[in-house]
């Protein structure tokens, strides 16, 4: 299956042949995938240089122009970095921006942690004027971008360097809603990103199938509580599953999502601090406690 | 010579009203932006978000009371909402909101902000093939911020010579960094670089006609010369008024002073 990353350069090349308002600035990554875009819009293409602040920044002058800005480099940089200009040159100023990441949470993972990103969805979700989008398919990307891009709001989109590998309708991906993958009644189990694939895998392993609800979200911003809501009130028992800041991830967002429901037992798995180590992705996402043993030993624990 | 008495003692007026303002900056600063909207720069007030506009950034957001004033004079923002600056429900604050203000094309106040916004605004017309000039007036302090060179070293790079940025140049980066060399700096970043005297309108004038009159494809940048609180002696420099309100007693005194003319 093609990386999402690929499907972001392919389909900005689609676009843009059409959509002249489209202005791609990257910071000095991903030229190789852009070679088509970079090639045949010079004038709307930008290496900008090693200056994500005011990559970010200069994109507010664009957005003032009803150009259509989109940034894209390495999370950590790209939003904790620019946050100040995310906030004021955008939010303050309800301006629109697209902004791409690659490489959130422990993505780069031989590279340690100055380029380890965990709390972007959270800093992100403190602005009003935002949507959050973590597709971890290349279709996920290629519908809620085409869906949202012309906003005149701040999107971001991480984008998973592993995709889960779960094939979902087309007509199940809906911006703003989860999708269900599996339905039962014992456990509710709320999941971002590629570690789908992990949950199922560990519902299998441990023969609940039936017995669960899986509710998978591509799109954390706006938040699909009705469905966290509708799911915990059946099976009282909630666990979250992600990569993002154990401070401000989908774990709080499904929590607030079921104040009306009482004696609910709930788990997090998330990221409480930096996953402070080098190796693969797999090392990482074990140590981090995503791989599917630990999914199932939380399962079983519960 | 003191210029612009009037809108001197306006400036006064208001910030001494609302109990808030940055007097000594916004003095600094008050003759080049009159200068820009009475000579240089192209609007129509009567549709102040024309597309055949120049634009102009104040990047030192918290000098705005002198923005507020010469909106005011060429009928940008209406008197009455003039006088409210500050108070409940006013569209003017003590820094400006551009989705407040007709006029304002940048919300600045956090320093850094605003000339990186300018050189989106110049990017984004050479990609659109437009004529219209980018204006930006930064204080010599906030060029201590690490994005006004990293935006310095864009403009230069992308060839973006329809933008004019413009230093207040009234000695605040000296009080905390002495070695400013502040015309070499811009130089070395491959800006065109023009030093004015910054209470002179004559002066301005003819730097701001170098940067229209300009062929290369470099960035321009007049660095103006200025006095922190110019016209009113006592406040001149720098220390306890940047961000002081006089009193009725010091209100009286100022007015006094500029309208006797004493420098």
């Amino acid at each position: 299956m093609e990386k999402i990353r690929n499907t972001f350069a392919n389909l900005l090349f689609k676009l843009g042949k059409k959509d002249k308002k489209i202005i791609v600035i990257v910071g000095d990554i991903s030229h190789g995938i852009f070679k088509n875009f970079r090639e045949s819009f010079k004038d709307r293409y930008f290496n900008i240089g090693i200056c994500e602040p005011s990559m970010v920044n200069i994109s507010a002058g664009l957005s003032k122009l009803k150009l259509i800005p989109v940034v894209h480099t390495i999370a950590p940089f790209l939003i904790e970095r620019s946050y100040e200009q995310i906030k004021l040159d955008f939010g303050y100023q309800k301006l629109g921006i697209n902004l791409v990441s690659v490489g959130g949470s422990f993505d780069y993972s031989k590279l340690g942690c100055s380029h380890h990103s965990y709390s972007d969805v959270s800093l992100i979700s403190h602005i009003k004027n935002s949507n959050i989008v973590i597709p971890a398919s290349p279709l996920e990307f290629q519908i809620l971008f085409k869906k949202i891009y012309k906003k005149n709001m701040i999107n971001y989109f991480r984008l998973p360097d592993n995709n889960h590998g779960i094939k979902i309708e087309k007509r199940k991906i809906i911006f703003g809603k989860s999708v269900k993958i599996r339905s039962g009644n014992k456990l509710t189990i709320c999941v971002t990103g590629p570690y789908l694939k992990n949950v199922l895998e560990a519902e299998e392993k441990l023969n609940l199938k039936g017995k669960i609800d899986i509710l998978y979200f591509h799109t954390i911003k706006p938040f699909d509580s009705k469905s966290v809501l509708k799911s915990v009130k059946k099976t009282k028992k909630l666990i979250t599953i992600e990569d993002l800041s154990a401070q401000g991830g989908i774990y709080n967002l499904c929590v607030n999502s079921c104040h009306e429901v009482n004696n609910i037992i709930t788990k997090q798995i998330a990221i409480k601090d930096f996953i402070h180590s080098y190796g693969s992705f797999d090392d990482l996402k074990k140590k981090a406690g995503l791989d599917t043993q630990s999914i199932m030993n939380i399962i079983n624990n519960l | 010579m003191i210029l612009n008495k009037d809108l001197r003692i306006k400036i006064v007026e208001l910030i001494f009203n609302a109990k808030e303002g940055h007097l000594p900056s916004s003095l600094s600063i008050v003759d080049i932006i009159n200068v820009l909207y009475s000579k240089i720069l192209k609007f129509n007030a009567k549709n102040i978000n024309s597309l055949n506009r120049d634009y102009f950034i104040l990047s030192k957001g918290h000098g705005c009371v002198a923005f507020y004033v010469v909106l005011e004079k060429f009928n940008i923002i209406k008197k009455k909402d003039l006088l409210k600056y500050g108070s409940k429900n006013s569209i003017l604050g003590g820094h400006p909101d551009c989705t407040q203000i007709p006029g304002v094309e940048s919300s600045t106040g956090s320093l850094g902000h605003g000339f990186p916004t300018a050189v989106g605004v110049s990017l984004g017309l050479n990609i659109q093939k437009k004529k219209n000039k980018v204006y930006c007036l930064l204080g010599d302090g906030e060029c201590q911020e690490g994005t006004i060179w990293e935006a310095a070293n864009i403009a230069t790079n992308r060839k973006l010579s329809n933008i004019c940025s413009i230093i207040d140049w009234n000695g605040s980066a000296k009080q905390l960094m002495p070695i400013e060399n502040i015309a070499a700096k811009w130089k070395a970043f491959g800006w065109n670089v023009h030093l004015a005297d910054g209470h002179n309108e004559k002066d301005l004038v003819k730097k701001f006609n170098l940067f229209l009159k300009n062929k290369n494809q470099k960035p321009t940048v007049i660095i103006a010369k200025t006095i922190k609180g110019k016209g009113i002696p006592f406040m001149q420099g720098h220390g306890k008024w940047h961000h002081k309100v006089p009193n009725l007693e010091e209100l009286k005194l100022i007015k006094k002073i500029l309208k006797n003319g004493k420098n």
